[in-house]
């Protein structure tokens, strides 16, 4: 009994260690945004201030958030939409062929961005589609493999039943749909939404060869840009902007962690 | 399964049928786009210049370039080691351990750890990137506390060390993913096995290495093929952090790619870098589909 408590006790010892190494690298994320004078130096700040934040909220930064919350959420939402329209019919219908094709999604799901990324750039050159909104269709056709994959394993879960029961209290296929299918699988399409918005919050690639002016940058490649430069760079403004692109990310996750985890399982175990 | 004579459904078959329309349009055209990678990695199509106009067909050049210049070999054998060391030892074992150790132990410990660990995976790769480059510079929280008390002379690390360094930021940025798919494995490992096992006198290690193991291996299976296809074409965090540098110390297929394909502007060169890209995930991805069908 003495010898488990001492290993409990080093266990925990060892784990906080642990925890301690890993957030470090935020110290000086956190010490340059709320320094006011900051040099991009590891000390501790004479004064504190909001200074930095103010400016990583105005002007071109400012833009830049809303150019990453349009690509973000517009991805989220156009995926959600298309994947719902299509799996709540793949997972009710016996259509010829629906095997083949949900292989067909399975492999898809595993296909790299970058195996498709000189295509993407011309079909998008071509139609005109090198902005904002062309990202957002690049990156829900890369998405929706894994959405419909998984929103189809959600609506398997609803049972039949009571879609039959309301038709026979006379709903319409829209009634069913709206008011019993998806009320049902809302951690499910939550967790789809989540991961399309963050996916295509934090995206890089398809956003530093689709924008084509400083107007058109999201924060993801606003930062790259920044942080690339050579000479007087601004470490604080830097820093606070980091914080705040990184903000919703991690902010939308801690808020539907509780419908995260039960889809978690799901996300990664089985295809 | 589900039978076919559904009222709400066979009466509402064009809507249904309707509705499918835009999701089968936008997968026949990322199949359409795979092909299309495969007939320009069969020309000599350029980004800019008259080659972007007026380019032709110049067989299998592209794929004789990749194995006879200097460049292809050299990136792939980066990847490998990266994926080996990032994806392979550093996540899925470090995530594995934590799962099993926290397992057992008090709640709020395990929620702070939680915590600290997702913050890493949840970051924004950039910002991830922006924040070891400054961690490993000169001035730099590494060596404030490990070079400079000590009188030596301050190293920059992501010049000297660069690919250990990317290595080391993938493993902090995505072990999280692992530890949740393992905890979640481990969690559906029933109670009275590893009760049982304890009773007939095994250690913690032979609880965890003889008995958890063994039942959870189609996760860790399937956890492993994951990130090794997600790291072999993980390409923010190493191109934010070096840009491929120094030199092409750190040059994977994904930078390879890009360098090749928007920076010098060959993109009939990048597509047949892409082709060997898609052709490995498709290796791998048939042997994930195999693990699928495969009774557990």
């Amino acid at each position: 009994m003495e010898s488990n408590a001492t290993t409990s006790r080093l266990t925990a010892i060892a784990l906080s260690f642990m925890a301690v190494i890993w957030v470090s690298p935020f110290s000086w994320l956190i010490l340059n945004a709320f320094n006011p004078m900051s040099t991009g130096q590891l000390e501790i700040p004479k004064s504190i201030g909001l200074d930095n934040f103010a400016l990583a909220v105005s002007g071109n930064a400012g833009r830049q958030f809303l150019n990453s919350l349009l690509i973000a959420a517009g991805t989220a939402t156009l995926s959600v939409v298309v994947g719902i329209s299509a799996a709540y019919p793949l997972s009710r219908l016996r259509i010829p062929g629906r095997n083949a094709f949900l292989w067909t999604l399975v492999l898809l799901r595993m296909l790299p961005s970058a195996g498709v990324l000189v295509p993407l750039y011309f079909a998008a050159q071509r139609g005109g589609l090198l902005n904002q909104f062309g990202v957002i269709i690049a990156l829900t056709i890369l998405n929706l493999p894994f959405t419909l994959l998984l929103l189809k394993n959600f609506f398997d879960t609803v049972p039949i039943e009571l879609e039959e029961a309301a038709y026979v209290e006379g709903a319409t296929l829209f009634q069913i749909v709206t008011r019993i299918v998806l009320p049902m699988s809302r951690a499910g399409i939550a967790v789809v939404w989540f991961f399309s918005f963050t996916g295509a919050w934090n995206e890089f690639l398809l956003p530093l060869i689709f924008s084509r002016v400083q107007d058109g940058f999201p924060m993801s490649v606003g930062l790259y840009a920044a942080f690339g430069q050579q000479g007087a760079i601004n470490y604080g403004f830097l820093t606070a902007f980091s914080i705040i692109y990184a903000a919703p990310a991690v902010g939308v996750y801690f808020l539907l962690r509780r419908n995260m985890n039960t889809g978690f399982a799901g996300v990664g175990v089985k295809g | 399964m589900k039978n076919q004579a559904n009222p709400w459904l066979t009466s509402n078959l064009l809507v249904l049928g309707l509705g499918m329309l835009p999701a089968a349009l936008l997968i026949a055209a990322l199949l359409y786009f795979t092909a299309w990678a495969f007939a320009f990695s069969f020309t000599d199509l350029a980004l800019v210049g008259t080659k972007a106009v007026d380019w032709s067909w110049v067989g299998f050049q592209n794929f004789e370039r990749l194995f006879t210049r200097r460049g292809f070999l050299e990136s792939l054998w980066t990847t490998v080691i990266f994926v080996f060391f990032s994806a392979l030892v550093g996540q899925s074992v470090l995530g594995f351990l934590l799962a099993a150790t926290l397992r057992g132990t008090a709640s709020r410990l395990k929620s702070v750890i939680e915590v600290c660990i997702m913050l890493g995976w949840l970051l924004p790769d950039i910002v991830a990137a922006f924040l070891w480059s400054a961690t490993t510079s000169q001035t730099g929280l590494i060596n404030a506390i490990f070079v400079r008390p000590f009188g030596l002379p301050p190293i920059n690390f992501i010049n000297d060390y660069a690919l250990p360094i990317v290595i080391i930021a993938n493993i902090w940025k995505g072990t999280a993913w692992s530890y949740l798919l393992f905890s979640a494995a481990l969690d559906s490992v029933s109670r009275e096995v590893v009760e049982a096992a304890k009773v007939d006198g095994a250690t913690p290690f032979q609880r965890i290495w003889l008995v958890q193991l063994p039942i959870i291996r189609p996760h860790i299976a399937t956890n492993m093929l994951f990130i090794t296809i997600w790291t072999f074409t993980y390409f923010p965090l190493i191109y934010a952090m070096t840009g491929g540098g120094p030199g092409r110390q750190t040059e994977t297929l994904a930078v390879f790619l890009y360098n090749q394909s928007f920076a010098r502007g060959n993109l009939g060169f990048g597509s047949a870098i892409s082709v060997a890209m898609l052709v490995i995930v498709g290796l791998l991805s048939l042997v994930y589909l195999r693990m699928l069908r495969e009774p557990k």
